[in-house]
This record gives C-alpha cells, sequence and structure tokens, in this order.
C-alpha cells in the first residue's frame, strides 16, 4: 500500500518536472560580468511571477528593471508591480574550490493591487548570499516590495548538489531543493520545491514542482 | 661589412616572433561555474592579440593562445581577469600551443587525481622550463 503511494507519488513528480521543462524556464545572480547582459524569467508555484532585466557595466554593479506579479492562495490579494532597481555585488569571496557572494539592491517601482485605489509609489530591498563549489550550492535570498498599503517579503533558500563536477564547456546539472515564504498574506506556511537545474553556455534553465504539485521554473540567460 | 649587418638584421627579425610566447596560462580562484565564468572568456577574447581562448574549471585555469608575435602585458591581463570578478593567482608564459594544453588536462582530467604536493612540485619544475616564466 505504502509501496503504491510512493511510486504514485513520484509518478506525479516526475510528470510535473516533464511538463515543466516545455514552456518555462529563472533566477540566480543579478549581475552577470562587466558589460553583460541578465535577462531572469521565473514562475513560482502559481504565487509569483517576475520577470528582470539588467545590465552590468562593472562586474559589482547592474542596473535594470523587472515586473513582479503576486496573487495570493486565497485569490484574494494580487499585486503588479514594476520597478527600477540596482543591484550591488557587496562582497565576494574567490576561493580555489569555492565562490562566496553578498548582493544588495534597491529600487522604486509603481504597483497596482485589487484591494486598493489607483496605482502606488512602491520600495524594493533585498539582499542575496550564496556559497557554490563545483559540487554543492547554496542561497539565501530576502526580496521586500512594499508600498504604504502593502509589504510583502519573499524569503528564498535553495540548496543543491551536483551529482558531476562540470567543466566549463559541458552541460551543469544540479539537484536543488527550495524552501520559500511568503508575508504579507501572500502564502501561509513554507512552500517547498524540488528543482533540476541545467546550464550551458550563457543558459541556466531549471524547473521542478512544489510538494503540491505546483509548477516552480526558472530561466536566465547571460549575454 | 654591409652583407654582414644585412644577415645579422634578416636573423634578428627572423628570430623576433620566437620572443614572444605562444600562449598565456593564468591559475584563477573562484571558477566554480561555467555559466558565470563566462565574462573571462568573453573579455579575453576582445583582444586583437588573443587567438583563443580555454577555461578550465577542474585545474582553474585560463588560457589565451596569442596570435603570432603578439602579446598582451599582465596589468591588462589582471583588469579582464578582475572585471570578470575573479581573482587572478599567477600568469604563466609558455611555447606550449592551446591544443597541448587542453591534451595535457583531458589527460589530468582521465587519471586519478594528482597528489596535491606532487602537483605543486610540478608547477615548480615547469617555471624552470625554457619559455616558461610566472609571477605573482
Amino acid at each position: 500500500m505504502l509501496r503504491a503511494a510512493v511510486l504514485v507519488s513520484l509518478t506525479r513528480w516526475a510528470a510535473v518536472v516533464l511538463l515543466g521543462l516545455l514552456p518555462f524556464a529563472a533566477a540566480a545572480k543579478p549581475i552577470a560580468f562587466a558589460k553583460g547582459k541578465t535577462l531572469m524569467v521565473e514562475w513560482g508555484a502559481g504565487t509569483m511571477v517576475e520577470a528582470q532585466m539588467f545590465y552590468a557595466p562593472r562586474y559589482w554593479y547592474s542596473v535594470g528593471g523587472g515586473w513582479l506579479e503576486l496573487d495570493s492562495d486565497d485569490g484574494l490579494k494580487r499585486r503588479d508591480i514594476t520597478y527600477l532597481r540596482a543591484n550591488l555585488l557587496a562582497k565576494r569571496w574567490n576561493l580555489p574550490d569555492a565562490q562566496a557572494n553578498v548582493f544588495a539592491w534597491g529600487g522604486l517601482g509603481r504597483a497596482t493591487g485589487n484591494d486598493f485605489e489607483g496605482p502606488e509609489l512602491s520600495r524594493n530591498i533585498g539582499f542575496q548570499a550564496d556559497y557554490e563549489t563545483r559540487r554543492v550550492y547554496s542561497s539565501f535570498r530576502a526580496d521586500l516590495h512594499e508600498s504604504d498599503r502593502f509589504s510583502h517579503r519573499i524569503d528564498t533558500l535553495q540548496l543543491g548538489w551536483a551529482p558531476y563536477a562540470h567543466d566549463y564547456d559541458q552541460l551543469a546539472t544540479w539537484v536543488v531543493v527550495q524552501g520559500r515564504r511568503y508575508t504579507g498574506g501572500i502564502s501561509k506556511g513554507t512552500e517547498t520545491a524540488l528543482l533540476v537545474r541545467f546550464f550551458k553556455g550563457g543558459t541556466w534553465v531549471e524547473v521542478g514542482a512544489t510538494t503540491d504539485g505546483k509548477l516552480q521554473a526558472m530561466a536566465m540567460f547571460n549575454f | 661589412m654591409k652583407l654582414f649587418k644585412t644577415l645579422l638584421f634578416a636573423v634578428l627579425i627572423g628570430l623576433a616572433p620566437g620572443a614572444f610566447a605562444k600562449t598565456i596560462e593564468m591559475d584563477v580562484n573562484g571558477l566554480v561555474c561555467a555559466f558565470c565564468a563566462q565574462g573571462i572568456e568573453k573579455t579575453l577574447k576582445g583582444f586583437p592579440a588573443t587567438e583563443h581562448v580555454f577555461v578550465s574549471l577542474e585545474h582553474r585555469i585560463v588560457a589565451v593562445e596569442l596570435k603570432d608575435g603578439q602579446d598582451i602585458d599582465d596589468a591588462a591581463l589582471k583588469k579582464a581577469i578582475t572585471d570578470a570578478g575573479y581573482t587572478l593567482v599567477k600568469i604563466r608564459r609558455t611555447d606550449e600551443s592551446l591544443a597541448a594544453i587542453r591534451a595535457r588536462v583531458s589527460k589530468e582530467k582521465a587519471q586519478p587525481k594528482a597528489d596535491p604536493a606532487k602537483h605543486r612540485h610540478d608547477m615548480k619544475d615547469m617555471k624552470d622550463m625554457p619559455g616558461m616564466g610566472a609571477h605573482e
């Protein structure tokens, strides 16, 4: 009985992951390299959708903008936020076999919602800390969007493991466990997802599903 | 005397390209992610003296094959690596071709991982080879 239930659960996961490979693809570091452009798109399990584009004049900062849509679990709140933002690489540690980073960002935008009148000026502030080797990856990101009418923070923790150490010209494959929490009445509890990440050249694709079977996907392009 | 000067001039001209290394090999820290390291290749390919670029995450090296008779100075190399967000540890100039470096790296990859102490010894030996220079 238990085995059958596990089998059904695994099949459902596999189906959702394969389905995720079709149209969607998301986000990691907001700065690529000096004179590099980064395009990021994320589909967050039906709760959030975000698209961002940044240009980095130097390797330690980038400027650009994005669009974020938030939909609460209960269907009562919806936010559309368009923003301009600057990202700063506050600190980087380049070690022989690892790299660690701390990014911080801030910006201003325009927000609309279904539970307040008219567009509002919104503020965005956040940070990300990450550490990676060729086999292990971890990152924590906190992203706050607020206005005089709302305040939503999205906290995302990712822990990744690579089944093999990729080299420069090879396809990199990662298995990532993601935990995410929303504040401000968007979603209750922690949303947990299992993701598979692939990247080669300037293309990065990450797809998976949350424990309740919702699609979680990301794509990122550096050029 | 005129003939001697002409011959000397011809010999010096003929030897001139040999004064330049064929490849620059750099040890770089922070090389763990191919997606993030693209900036290095892109920047180095932008130098007029660059023929080809090779990056090995496993060996933490970036190699630049130079066009005949051309060179890139150390300051420019350091700036290129730094601007890509990485830390340059060491520069070596060598007469080894990029293909030879690629083959060496592939061969080392196929073999069991070398003892780090032995590896350091090898690196020291390389510095003593003709055409190899190293500096921090």
